[in-house]
């Protein structure tokens, strides 16, 4: 099936099965910030925004995010706020990871711009970043949330 | 002699001890930065694998044509098939050549590769595996690592020693045996000791294998170009590979080229022989180009870290001074040996600890059983018998009525002592280890020890290991004409930052500054040979050849400087901006000087270097050796936490961890390898396990495996670096990669012995043990 | 190979659809069927996706009842202020499901129809006394959620029943009410006790505590108890008991029966506290 996806802005015409995962069909276009970690929504290394929302797109329908807004970590531009506070906090280590839980934290910021620790935590818990990062990225959703709102 | 003249260490280019940016933080945050698995490679054709349903089975037969019937499936391979093109070549392994990457008439592990099949898609080719039907013949299995010892059914008819390891050789062609390796280690009569000390304790210590569970899974691709093998692949022995792979197809090492770019994370996983002998023999048996991606599910029966009994004795006397220690040791390797025998000599030794001990016994064995093959884990066996020695050595202080903590300093190994494995310590600061994690968490400071249903308590424990030895690395270094590096190695950075750190050695000798020096990504056919990225060793190998390296650079250009000035060498020195003259003060840009030497922009210079380490092959039978590694790791960490005793629920208020790393290149990367390792043990001491029934997991999906999330995190985590110079080292340095891990365990099991008076001896300390455990002690 | 997916854009048409394939499974938010699709547990020939059904995800308060449609998401259910208010332990229940990703993709309608035992929602509506709609070409049913758990991963469901509203009873005479959940191992791991519980007024003096437990028996488990004039420890005691005798764990890799029974009256124990305290306070 053909399929329509707008995706960090820009609209893809793709051809796909009608089963496919947007995980599949996101890594075919490039994203390669879209990662399988664990093929069941336990790792988080796979989260997009759908609609300003966080999923998993292993466990998503292609197919059910046409007409939506998707956004990956790529889309997100070097110049944002929560990018540049996992940098700048060194938020990484190998990085793998990573942009799942930068689109996590931007998910979070959008409803709650400024979370608590607990808040974060509460928001985090479904990504393992299993190099053990996880008082760095603390850190910078705290930061992000501080430099928003400068 | 211009290089004595001019390595001065006070020529500091000012980049080693500052905390650099990781390399590409950016476009790792970002999501742009390139795996192994992005790499743009041929289309290939994708690989299903068919995994056996059974233990241990001869395999009477393998129906295929169901499989070959779907729509995009183009072959199918069984190990019969791969066997009578490389006969007995298929079989590989690091230490013993004892594992064919499909099946050959046996399967040995519910998991192992029986049939692989090629298909035009990935989801054809997994698809059509399932559509394969084997007829299994059933063989006793071996389950369980006792009993391996005591049956008489075995895993494998015969030992197959590889031809890597010498020393290993006598074992070929023995049979009746599920024991691949037995190192044992005698200092003084342990025995006489024993019985002699007025306390002993003893226990019976059983760590669970684990997973890896590095996030970015493992792939792997395979083609013929001309007349070579090209293989990409995640793995963090690049050099290892193109050797096995080389070996196994009978090639010449520049026939075969291995790629890799970084890794999200590996932990000891991507190690020797994973995916690349299987996609490499079907690659070039078939001469088709060929694709294989792990799901989760299979990478936990690819590898595990090894479970280990350790059944063990620690004496002390009135004064005090551990006298005695005895341990026998009991690594499960699974099907096939890996780096099984090594693990259970080089880890094993260290089993009495860090200790002045003048009497200790140490049997030492890795077993053979019908499990998924166990191999290198982050610290390499090491953790595992830390949890036996720490705890011993835990109860035994408290036998004794003295601080633990104080206990520990008076026994532990300092500057100059002979260890109980006969090599002389150095560089290896246990005591400011232990001193700065207790003094971290407040050891001495009141505790409120019953609150409720909770009860506190304090636990310390260090950890002790030896650098892998001996091994070679080389760095070829090449200074461009406007001043920029391209650094070749063949260091896998897989999160641990050796991007970075290398970097970081070159601009400090040549006064570059951060974004200046490129690491190139391991590419056999341009990166020179190095061991292995493993167990904590490239900091200082690797980091030593990059140094030798850049001051070779660095003394070639104050050469041409010195004759572009007429002036003499001595006279010159390299500084920021260029090469100074003392008596003229005039300075030389590097562009200046590398544009007038060859007349051209753009042009290059390259210096290489090697750095090698040797070791005196330790005695066969008393395991005793004057040099038995390169340095030493020293660690430790104290924690403070609490006991529910109505849930067994364990809080964890404040996690120490310290570690002596020589000298840290980038403190702010020390500190979250520290931070890391310790995460990771936490999880190993809490829940982290791998949980078979009749040799199957059940635990296999991250639904199910537990890995520490933010939400376990203690409520208060410290790193400390501790910086002893090792004499040798870059700039001092050594690595830190295992350090964080392997003392938390026990440490967080001291704090519960302090908390409610227990020592449970078997891991993960999961609420329904100490639950248990309580309700044995209140029976009592 | 792997299922179709059919789009029906009016509930007859999914209804149909159903009816006409007895392997078609209806496809809600997905998480579940695709984990399952990918472990090779599930044979299904066609996925009917109903999210293209108008009407599906709507939340209505009507007054005395709160009426969810089977496609609203479960993190609609933890973050929306008219289910917080009306039905709070509904909420917190729903706001324990897995983690964020999961909630914003899973439903209403695939949480209960999926039926394992550990799910936090079921004991919340066991609790509040939920009925769950029922639809096929036979036309539309009401099942009381206490009649809905049939049986290890079987609900009473049939083929060609699609889930059309869950109604929440919104009742004065509920006191006080709580949720409390242990997991074993990590702190994001599945659960190995849940209880809800709420104190419900009948008669004027007359008290009933409601008590509901999850992943402590191979379905949601219920039980209600007159605690009538008792104090917190005869009510704790009697709440205890009467949970003990509907606790039937299933060993796992989380704990074995007597941990989890161990772990199920401690949950209760606590949950009776906590109403205890949310009673005085009220």
């Amino acid at each position: 099936m053909n399929l329509t996806l707008n995706i960090n802005g820009t609209v893809h015409s793709v051809y796909c099965a009608e089963g496919d995962l947007l995980l599949d069909v996101l890594r075919r276009l490039g994203f390669t910030s879209v990662r399988e970690g664990c093929g069941v929504g336990a790792c988080g290394s796979c989260t997009v925004l759908v609609d300003g929302h966080s999923v998993s797109s292993c466990l998503t329908l292609a197919s059910r995010c046409s007409g939506t807004e998707i956004r990956t970590s790529e889309g997100l531009g070097k110049d944002n706020p929560v990018v540049r506070a996992f940098v700048d906090e060194g938020a990484l280590q190998c990085g793998y990871c990573i942009p799942g839980f930068v689109m996590m934290a931007t998910e979070l910021l959008s409803e709650n711009p400024h979370p608590n620790e607990k808040e974060i935590a509460d928001h985090l818990e479904g990504n393992i970043c299993r190099c053990g990062t996880y008082r760095e990225i603390v850190k910078a959703v705290l930061l992000a949330s501080s430099s928003a709102s400068n | 002699m211009s290089s004595e003249v001019f390595s001065l260490e006070s020529q500091d280019g000012n980049a080693v001890g500052q905390s650099w940016k990781r390399t590409n933080s950016e476009s790792k945050v970002m999501g742009t930065f390139r795996y192994t698995a992005d790499l743009p490679v041929p289309k290939c054709l994708y690989l299903g694998v068919h995994r056996a349903n059974q233990p241990h089975a001869r395999i009477d037969g393998i129906e295929t044509e169901s499989a070959m019937a779907i729509p995009g499936v183009v072959k199918v391979i069984t190990g019969a098939d791969l066997y009578d093109a490389l006969g007995e070549n298929l079989f590989t392994g690091p230490a013993f050549s004892d594992q064919p990457p499909v099946a050959w008439q046996r399967v040995r592990y519910v998991g192992e590769p029986v049939a692989v099949v090629l298909a035009e898609d990935l989801a054809t080719a997994r698809a059509a595996a399932d559509e394969i039907y084997v007829e299994y013949e059933f063989i006793t299995p071996v389950l369980d690592v006792n009993a391996a010892l005591e049956g008489t059914d075995y895993v494998h008819d015969e030992l197959r020693p590889s031809a890597v390891f010498p020393d290993l050789r006598h074992l070929m062609g023995k049979r009746d045996t599920n024991v691949n390796y037995e190192y044992n280690l005698i200092r003084g009569d342990s025995e006489t000791a024993h019985q002699e000390a007025p306390v002993t304790v003893s226990g019976e210590f059983w760590t669970p294998p684990t997973s890896h569970v590095a996030i970015e899974n493992f792939s792997a691709s395979a083609w013929v170009e001309e007349n070579r093998l090209e293989l990409v692949s995640t793995t963090q022995t690049p050099s290892y590979v193109r050797q096995a792979i080389a070996t196994m197809l009978n090639l010449r090492l520049n026939q075969v080229r291995v790629r890799t770019l970084g890794l999200g994370g590996s932990f000891g996983s991507k190690m020797y022989d994973r995916l690349e002998p299987l996609v490499a023999a079907i690659a070039w048996t078939q001469k088709l180009p060929v694709r294989l991606e792990l799901t989760r599910e299979e990478a936990f029966v690819l590898t595990t870290r090894h479970g280990v009994a350790v059944s063990s004795r620690m004496s002390a006397d009135a004064n005090g001074n551990i006298v005695a220690a005895t341990a026998d040791v009991r690594y499960d390797t699974g099907a096939y040996a890996d780096i099984g025998p090594r693990i259970a000599a080089k880890s094993g030794m260290v089993a009495c600890g860090p200790y002045r001990i003048e009497n200790a016994k140490i049997k030492s064995r890795c077993i053979y059983t019908n499990k998924p093959s166990a191999g290198p884990f982050r610290g390499f066996g090491v953790p595992q018998v830390t949890w036996s020695h720490e705890s011993l050595v835990d109860d035994l202080a408290r036998d004794l009525g003295e601080d633990p903590a104080r206990f520990r300093r008076r026994n532990l190994l300092r500057e100059g002592d002979v260890s109980p494995v006969g090599t002389v310590m150095h560089s290896a600061d246990f005591i400011g280890c232990l001193d700065a994690v207790t003094e971290a968490i407040g050891w001495t400071d009141p505790l409120e020890k019953i609150e409720g249903s909770w009860k506190w308590g304090r636990g310390v424990a260090v950890g002790i290991k030896a650098v892998l030895t001996p091994t070679v690395s080389n760095a070829v270094l090449q200074l461009n004409q406007d001043a920029s590096a391209t650094l070749l190695i063949s260091t896998v950075d897989m999160g641990q930052g050796s991007d970075t750190i290398m970097a970081q050695i070159v601009a400090d000798v040549l006064f570059l500054g951060p974004d200046r020096v490129r690491v190139i990504n391991p590419d056999t056919d341009v990166t020179p040979y190095d061991t292995i990225t493993a167990g904590s060793r490239s900091t200082y190998h690797t980091g030593n050849a990059v140094k030798k390296a850049a001051e070779t650079m660095r003394d070639r250009l104050i050469e041409i400087a010195a004759k572009q000035m007429g002036v003499s060498a001595s006279d010159c020195k390299l500084a920021p901006g260029g090469v100074i003259s003392s008596s003229s003060q005039r300075l030389i840009s590097l562009e200046d000087l590398i544009l007038s030497q060859f007349g051209a922009a753009g042009t290059t210079m390259t210096a290489e270097a090697n750095f090698t380490t040797e070791w005196v092959p330790y005695d066969r039978t008393t395991g005793q050796s004057t040099k038995i590694t390169e340095h030493w790791f020293a660690g430790a960490a104290a924690a403070e936490l609490g006991v529910d005793t109505r849930t067994g629920r364990i809080r964890i208020r404040h996690l120490a961890v310290a570690g002596d790393v020589g000298r840290a290149i980038n403190p702010a990367l020390v500190n979250q390898q520290l931070l890391g390792g310790a995460i990771m043990g936490m999880g190993h001491a809490l829940f982290d396990e791998i949980v078979f029934d009749q040799g199957q997991i059940v635990n296999g999906t991250l639904l199910d495996y537990q890995l520490p999330s933010i939400k376990d995190m203690p409520e208060k985590l410290t790193p400390i670096i501790v910086e002893n110079p090792h004499r040798t080292g870059p700039f001092g340095a050594k690595g830190v990669g295992e350090t964080g891990l392997i003392p938390i365990a026990p440490a967080i099991a001291n704090a519960v012995r302090d908390a409610i008076g227990i020592r449970i001896t078997t891991l993960p300390l999961t609420p329904e043990k100490v639950l248990s455990a309580l309700a044995n002690q209140g029976n009592k | 190979m792997n299922p179709r997916i059919l789009r029906p854009e009016s509930l007859a048409d999914a209804c149909a659809l159903l009816s006409q394939d007895e392997d078609a499974l209806v496809y809600g938010g997905g998480t579940a069927l695709q984990i399952l699709r990918k472990q090779g547990i599930l044979s299904a020939s066609s996925f009917v996706d109903i999210s293209g059904i108008p009407g599906l995800n709507n939340l209505h308060h009507t007054g005395n009842e709160l009426l969810v449609g089977p496609m609203v998401s479960i993190r609609r259910m933890e973050t929306d202020p008219v289910v917080r208010e009306s039905v709070p332990i509904a909420s917190a229940a729903y706001a324990k499901v897995a983690n964020p990703r999961v909630r914003n993709t899973a439903t209403v309608g695939g949480n209960i129809a999926h039926g394992d035992y550990r799910l936090d929602p079921p004991v919340a509506l066991l609790v509040l006394g939920a009925t769950i709609k029922a639809t096929s070409t036979a036309g539309t049913r009401a099942i009381p959620i206490d009649k809905f758990f049939i049986d290890f991963q079987l609900t009473a469901l049939n083929r060609g029943e699609i889930v059309t509203s869950i109604e929440i009873p919104i009742s004065n005479d509920v006191v006080a009410s709580t949720f409390v959940k242990f997991s074993s191992l990590s702190a994001n791991d599945w659960p190995s006790a849940s209880a809800a519980a709420a104190i419900v007024a009948r008669d004027g003096e007359a008290q009933i505590l409601r008590l509901a437990l999850g992943a402590l028996a191979p379905t949601p488990v219920m039980t209600a108890v007159d605690i009538t004039g008792m104090r917190e420890a005869q009510a704790t005691e009697a709440a205890v008991e009467s949970a003990m005798l509907i606790m039937d764990p299933l060993p796992d890799v989380r704990g074995g029966v007597e941990y989890k029974r161990n772990l199920g009256r401690i949950a209760v124990e606590n949950a009776v506290r906590n109403l205890w305290r949310d009673r005085q306070s009220v």
